[in-house]
């Protein structure tokens, strides 16, 4: 199994030189099985990237097929979707699996993101390629997506909720915990169990502790969560993800150095680049 | 007419159109969606478009504004695509008690304008609604050819070609002007109505009288316009292919404003995919088409300042 982060940065995209080495585009990570299947999590800007190089192959011709998850619908995670080319090509199948945040159904709430006032798309009926939008129930349940085991759960995230991820392919497992905020008595059981024995968690960790200490009930994880969570869970690595938009590459590296004295467990942060082997 | 001191200033905060675009390709031009802050010599400040080049704005503002109380910030829009208002939440001043946001738009369709902006702070996409933040919210209905007063702008509205409608600003100030035109297809082609377009639609009889009546709308208005910054998101060869996108290129935008009296052009709403390589050759290329036309050419670039008015600029982009 590998995975390839394509956004890492939480809230807003970051243009600009100091935001290079980690990127600076909103959440979207693919995760690959040995076989070549491969599901998307998340929509944010870092899908456009990955759209130029799913064109070039089957998307390109629309014989293409990709399982979308999405954790929420937050825009720093569906803000790539109206970019998404292969979208635009009749004949791939493009199925998206998430959860209502609110009492309106997934559905309406990514057609609302593309009613005429807001993009040139008019609604999605008007892409190509067709979305079909799957429901997934709140509560921990498993999902069929081709080539792997994959589980959801739901996770707090400050006044709202959002969907965690584990996926299990090739005797490999990922979980994908991202936009949570745990209670002051620590992780919940639900982020446990997604991350038991996972030989890679992505772990939001948008603030350090000292920055997280005015920052509490805005529904994200200082680092000492995504390791506490890590240790607990018996993980083999874990990737810091959903980076502040605030937190320059320098800044990064510092919290990197500052998490890997707190913990023995492999420690670092996501990074848009090539496809790492898990 | 003003002397030594810069007349009405403009700064850039986001240059790209459609999406913003991180990345080493990006890092001289920007990579961040149309922004731009229009300050006049007595302080007077619009804010132009509220995309993602507005946070770093607000940033900048919210330091100004710790030291002061109750400010009152003008946000402009020509239209609102999310490339044109998805920095709204995150502008930091909205959050502080005492500031009053006026905001003005285009009202493209019977909903009214508060519901449209409210709509893209819902649960569904942010944490926090447009009702909630302590900041006052107050919208304005923009109507083409109405005259606004801001402060001390004097602001035309002008209508341009885009899908659902979209509005260009000549702004008078300092004795000077600017003009900030952006979305706008070309006005030969077709029309942009509210309607999806999977590919170029031919227009009708109809269609081509509304299209010239708009082109000489945008003419009168621009005529004698010291800088009139334009939408060029593509090159030509890319609009032969996307000609129902809402977009002009350089030579459309040249053809427009040549034999105006305008002294300067300001290419804007950079496409996503133009590198920073492929910005210079544009750069090169319509600095020259400019100058056998006499006028000067420049290229935005985020976080770029230029002197609106010829009394103290030496005509030298950066």
């Amino acid at each position: 199994m590998k995975v390839r982060f394509w956004g890492v940065r939480g809230s807003f995209a970051t243009p600009g030189p100091h935001y290079l080495r980690y990127g600076g585009n909103t959440p979207a990570v693919e995760i690959t099985n040995d076989a070549g299947r491969r599901v998307l999590i998340d929509l944010g800007t870092g899908v456009t990237e990955l759209a130029k190089q799913l064109m070039l192959g089957e998307f390109g011709e629309g014989r293409g097929t990709l399982p979308v998850l999405l954790t929420h619908t937050h825009l720093d995670h569906i803000q790539g979707l109206p970019f998404f080319t292969p979208f635009f090509i009749k004949g791939n199948k493009i199925q998206i699996h998430g959860a209502a945040l609110t009492g309106l159904p997934l559905a309406a709430v990514l057609q609302n993101q593309l009613n005429g006032h807001y993009s040139p798309l008019y609604g999605l009926e008007n892409l190509a390629a067709g979305v079909a939008v799957e429901a997934i129930e709140p509560g921990a349940t498993s999902l069929s997506v081709e080539g792997f085991e994959v589980s959801a759960a739901t996770l707090p995230h400050g006044g709202t909720w959002v969907l965690g991820f584990r996926f299990e392919a090739d005797g490999k497992t990922l979980a994908y915990l991202s936009d949570v905020e745990y209670p002051v008595e620590g992780p919940t059981p639900e982020a446990l169990a997604l991350a038991r024995g996972a030989d890679l968690l992505i772990h939001d960790a948008m603030f350090s502790d000292a920055e997280y200490e005015s920052r509490a009930g805005w529904g994200h994880s200082p680092v000492s969560s995504a390791i506490s969570v890590a240790e607990r869970s018996g993980v083999g690595k874990v990737a810091l993800f959903h980076h502040s938009p605030d937190s320059t590459d320098a800044e990064i590296d510092t919290i990197v150095a500052d998490a890997r004295r707190r913990t023995s467990i492999s420690l670092v942060a996501a990074a848009e680049g090539p496809a790492i082997e898990i | 007419m003003g002397y030594n001191r810069a007349e009405m200033q403009v700064t850039f905060w986001g240059v790209r159109g459609s999406y913003p675009v991180p990345g080493p390709d990006t890092v001289r031009y920007g990579g961040h969606t149309s922004c731009v802050e229009v300050r006049s010599d007595d302080g007077g400040c619009l804010i132009m478009d509220a995309g993602t080049g507005l946070r770093a704005l607000g940033q900048k503002l919210a330091a100004e504004q710790a030291a002061h109380s109750a400010w009152h910030y003008h946000v402009v829009l020509s239209h609102v695509h999310w490339d044109h208002i998805q920095g709204l939440p995150f502008f930091q001043p909205a959050y502080m008690p005492g500031t009053r946001i006026s905001i003005y738009a285009l009202r493209a369709a019977a909903d009214e304008l508060q519901q449209v902006i409210s709509g893209i702070t819902r649960h569904e996409f942010f944490p926090v609604t447009l009702q909630a933040v302590p900041a006052d919210f107050e919208f304005h209905e923009v109507l083409p050819g109405r005259q606004l007063s801001i402060d001390d702008f004097e602001i035309r509205p002008v209508a341009l070609n885009h899908p659902f409608g979209a509005v260009g600003y000549r702004i008078n100030a300092d004795g000077t002007s600017l003009s900030y035109i952006s979305d706008t297809a070309p006005f030969t082609g077709l029309l942009h109505k509210q309607h999806f377009l999977a590919g170029p639609e031919e227009a009708s009889d109809d269609d081509r009288k509304v299209l010239a009546g708009m082109r000489e709308g945008l003419v009168n208005t621009l005529r004698g316009c010291d800088t009139v910054i334009f939408d060029t998101q593509f090159l030509p060869e890319e609009f032969e292919k996307f000609p129902h996108w809402g977009h002009s290129t350089p030579d459309h935008a040249l053809d427009l404003v040549k034999g105006l009296g305008i002294r300067r052009l300001v290419l804007y709403h950079h496409a996503p995919g133009h590198s920073d390589k492929v910005m210079d050759t544009i750069e090169d290329t319509y600095r020259r088409k400019g100058n056998d036309l006499g006028i000067q050419v420049v290229v935005a670039r985020e976080r770029m300042t230029l002197q609106v008015g010829q009394v103290t600029d030496p005509g030298v982009g950066p």
